[in-house]
């Protein structure tokens, strides 16, 4: 609640946190927004934006309502994006916390594995992945996370190997405390911070790993992404740029929030702790 | 994202390489004529085999049909549709059984070798009739080719065979190779298949993957001032937002099948020097159908079918997904096919109330939540245009209370999806009619073909009096009474509904002005281009 609070107080913070909550409400009450499916023919096909009252923002080359699919696209770009970086942050953490403390055979192992994802561009990966298994959305949350785990994994690995050697945890050793205990009581919560300040950068990435997948066509057909968006949007970029541009507007806020916000984080944890 | 900046460097790379090549300066020979030139045109695609005599494909026809010519390509005026290539004449046998081939004399290959009748047999024999996808079909009664002299070519069948289908057929199935580099060898793995030999106006000079294809002018042609270009480049431009601008840009002088968006072609009307035709693609009507499995069975109900008939507007398919560039079906035969077309069938107007009840006839009640039944949805993804209909397919299901999930796949997954494996229970398809309904169309609502033959009936679909009458049709010689039976199969296929013919579409070659005798035959794009010239 205090990095939440110090987040919030550099400028950062404070603006990536208003632009991000305001997108999570959008997702949340999407279907208030805009009721109905978005993918529902809704007009006449390539309405310009602000000519119509009821079609604020025009139709795609269907006649599907621009708004409804931006509205719901952050729904889909903010579940898909927020739950890739959570399966990846979750497994990071796991892979470096067992890699860091336990040293050894299964330390080398654990990062040799790492380094195995690590050469492969998170990108390539999600798309091999996908081609696949298929399209559907838990697929699609697992191939962003399969790119995304070696980074936290490395970080948490390197936290962990510096605190297990200080006093508190030989202490902690000393008054008879269990290998669990220590590593969830001691190393974990110590570790953690500096690991969540890259889960912002995590996010965005997944978010924007998601729209360039569903761009080329690999995303679930059933539901409204932004990259989709822009996909059918290119084939009429030069008589009808509005397909594109306002989905590519949300996107492109979305991620600003999001690495601010992860800015304020990493600042609030420098300033919570002077001269580490 | 890393990616696309390749591409685009690799793009330009060779965007600019060739723009050095068409800087550089006229050869000699060229000037001398009045004709002559490079035309660059946008390819799209790069098929791994390109033997056309193996492939009967448009996507290699575009290609290979500058190299290896056919016995006879279609023709705006010629007699019975036909213009003559390396066959003169031909004559079918009072019983059916045999055509007679007259070939043209003094015809050269490539590499200088004469072009004779043993050529035609052994393609027929040895391609066409084992391995050609649509041959197979077509002389799938061939017993032997005799070569009574060089210049005859005698086709024996052992059951009757219409010369009716034989004629319609040649443009598309007898693509002849050169004996003299195939005999002996592993066909599927000969070398000539990428590097073509044969009699064409054109050579086949170089590939490059991912840039371009060179053809050459050929000095030997058997036409008489011709070929009139002395190059053809193939731009290989996958991406159909570059076509548009390379043409633009003069980089590109031709983009045929539609390479230009349908909805960027009012803008590039606009656009002095740059030509929109729609003409040159009659033989090449592509139909948007959707294909039904009949194993589930809510679509094995005949009022299932005809209310998914009866829930889809043509209209709006028509103006908002093609643009108006196609034209509404009526059945399994296209209109353009005036030889065997007939309208007096039966026809489902839009209509979602019908639609509505016939389903609450057939017994599936809409449930609490306004859903009668659920349904995967597989569009092909092989154009933009069966993409978008999937997506306005399963709105008009909706409308009528059937829940369908779309799937998307890439072409080689969608094939075994809905051809092999039957994971399917619609699906969108675009299948060709080649001229004739024994080619490509009947195959779709025939039964027992085996899984895995693509754009076939794998649908599970069975009808013993339809099978009966393609059957009849198959050894009519009677051309008249051969149309009447194709007539009659219109007529069942609408009524029965196997599949839904929703429209039919050629496509549309963009081109600077400075090309001349561009869609001069109803398979331009695809035909050899020995009188296409450029205008300086």
């Amino acid at each position: 609640m205090t990095l939440l609070r110090q987040t919030i107080g550099t400028g950062e913070g404070a603006i990536g946190a208003a632009i991000l909550s305001l997108l999570i409400l959008i997702a949340v009450f999407a279907s208030v927004l805009c009721p109905g499916d978005p993918l529902n023919i809704a007009g006449p096909p390539l309405t310009p934006p602000f000519t119509q009252g009821s079609l604020p923002l025009g139709t795609d080359s269907l006649g599907r309502d621009l708004l409804a699919g931006v509205v719901h696209g952050t729904r889909t770009s903010l579940s898909v994006g927020l739950a890739a970086a959570a399966a990846a942050m979750a497994f990071g953490v796991c892979i470096g916390l067992a890699a860091g403390f336990s040293g050894g055979i299964v330390d080398e192992a654990l990062m040799r594995l790492v380094d195995a994802f690590q050469i492969v561009p998170g990108f390539l990966l999600a798309l091999a992945f996908v081609s696949v298994a298929g399209s559907s959305a838990h697929v699609i949350v697992i191939a962003i996370a399969l790119g995304a785990w070696a980074g936290p994994a490395r970080l948490m690995r390197a936290q962990v190997l510096s605190i297990r050697e200080r006093e508190y945890v030989a202490a902690a050793r000393v008054i008879g405390a269990g290998p669990a205990e220590i590593v969830f009581k001691e190393i974990l919560p110590n570790a953690l911070p500096p690991v969540l300040s890259l889960s912002a950068i995590i996010v965005a990435a997944a978010i924007l790993t998601e729209s360039a997948l569903s761009f080329l066509g690999l995303s679930d057909p059933n539901v409204v992404t932004w990259g989709s968006m822009m996909s059918e949007g290119r084939n009429v970029l030069r008589s009808a740029t509005w397909l594109s541009i306002f989905p590519g507007l949300a996107l492109l806020t979305t991620v600003i929030g999001i690495y601010l916000l992860g800015e304020g984080v990493t600042k609030a944890i420098g300033r919570g702790r002077p001269g580490s | 994202m890393r990616m696309n900046l390749l591409s685009r460097r690799r793009l330009l790379q060779s965007g600019s390489a060739l723009l050095a090549m068409v800087a550089m300066p006229a050869l000699p020979r060229a000037k001398e004529k009045a004709s002559g030139g490079r035309l660059i045109v946008a390819a799209d695609s790069e098929p791994k085999n390109l033997n056309p005599a193996i492939v009967a494909s448009n996507g290699v026809f575009f290609i290979a049909s500058k190299v290896i010519e056919p016995l006879a390509e279609a023709a705006f005026n010629g007699e019975g549709g036909l213009a003559r290539r390396l066959a003169t004449s031909w004559e079918g046998s009072e019983d059916g059984l045999s055509v007679t081939f007259k070939l043209r004399e003094g015809v050269k290959w490539h590499d200088g070798r004469a072009f004779t009748s043993a050529d035609v047999a052994y393609s027929a024999m040895n391609v066409w009739k084992p391995l050609q996808n649509l041959g197979r079909i077509v002389f799938a009664n061939l017993e032997a080719v005799d070569t009574p002299d060089a210049n005859t070519a005698v086709f024996r069948f052992s059951r009757p065979t219409p010369l009716q289908l034989i004629r319609n057929a040649l443009p598309v199935v007898s693509s002849v190779i050169p004996k003299h580099v195939f005999d002996g060898t592993d066909i599927a793995s000969n070398p000539a298949n990428t590097k073509l030999i044969g009699t064409g106006p054109f050579r086949f000079a170089e590939y490059k993957p991912g840039e371009f294809y060179r053809l050459t002018r050929n000095e030997d042609y058997w036409g008489k001032g011709e070929p009139k270009l002395d190059e053809i480049i193939f731009r290989v431009l996958p991406d159909r937002a570059g076509a548009a601008s390379a043409l633009e840009a003069e980089e590109i002088h031709l983009a045929a099948f539609s390479a230009v968006p349908l909805s960027d072609l009012d803008r590039i009307s606009k656009v002095p020097g740059i030509e929109v035709i729609s003409k040159g693609y009659e033989a090449l009507t592509y139909q948007l159908v959707v294909e039904i499995n009949h194993r589930r069975k809510e679509l094995a109900d005949l009022k299932v079918r005809q209310a998914i008939a009866h829930a889809i507007n043509k209209k709006f398919v028509i103006d908002t997904i093609f643009l108006g560039h196609a034209t509404a079906s009526t059945g399994p035969v296209p209109k353009s096919a005036s030889e065997f077309y007939d309208p007096d069938v039966t026809t489902y107007p839009f209509d979602t109330a019908k639609a509505n009840a016939l389903l609450d006839e057939a017994g599936y009640a809409k449930g609490s939540n306004g859903v009668r039944f659920s349904l995967k949805l597989r569009p092909a993804p092989y154009f933009n245009e069966t993409k978008q209909f999937g997506y306005y397919l399963r709105q008009a299901l909706a409308a009528i209370g059937i829940d369908a999930t779309l799937v998307n796949a890439d072409a080689a997954a969608h094939q075994k999806a809905v051809y092999t494996d039957h994971d399917f229970d619609l699906a969108v398809g675009p299948p060709v009619f080649r001229g004739d309904p024994a080619i490509s169309t009947t195959i779709l609502v025939q039964s027992g073909i085996p899984a895995g033959v693509p754009f076939s009936n794998q649908g599970g679909y069975e009808n013993k009096a339809l099978d009966a009458l393609v059957a009849k049709a198959s050894e009519t010689i009677d051309a008249e009474a051969r149309t009447e039976i194709y007539r009659q199969f219109q007529k069942i296929v609408t009524a029965d509904l196997p599949l839904i013919n929703v429209a039919e579409w050629g496509f549309i070659t963009v081109a600077r002005n400075t090309v001349l005798n561009v869609a001069d035959n109803p398979r331009w794009a695809v035909s050899n281009w020995a009188d296409t010239a450029l205008r300086s």
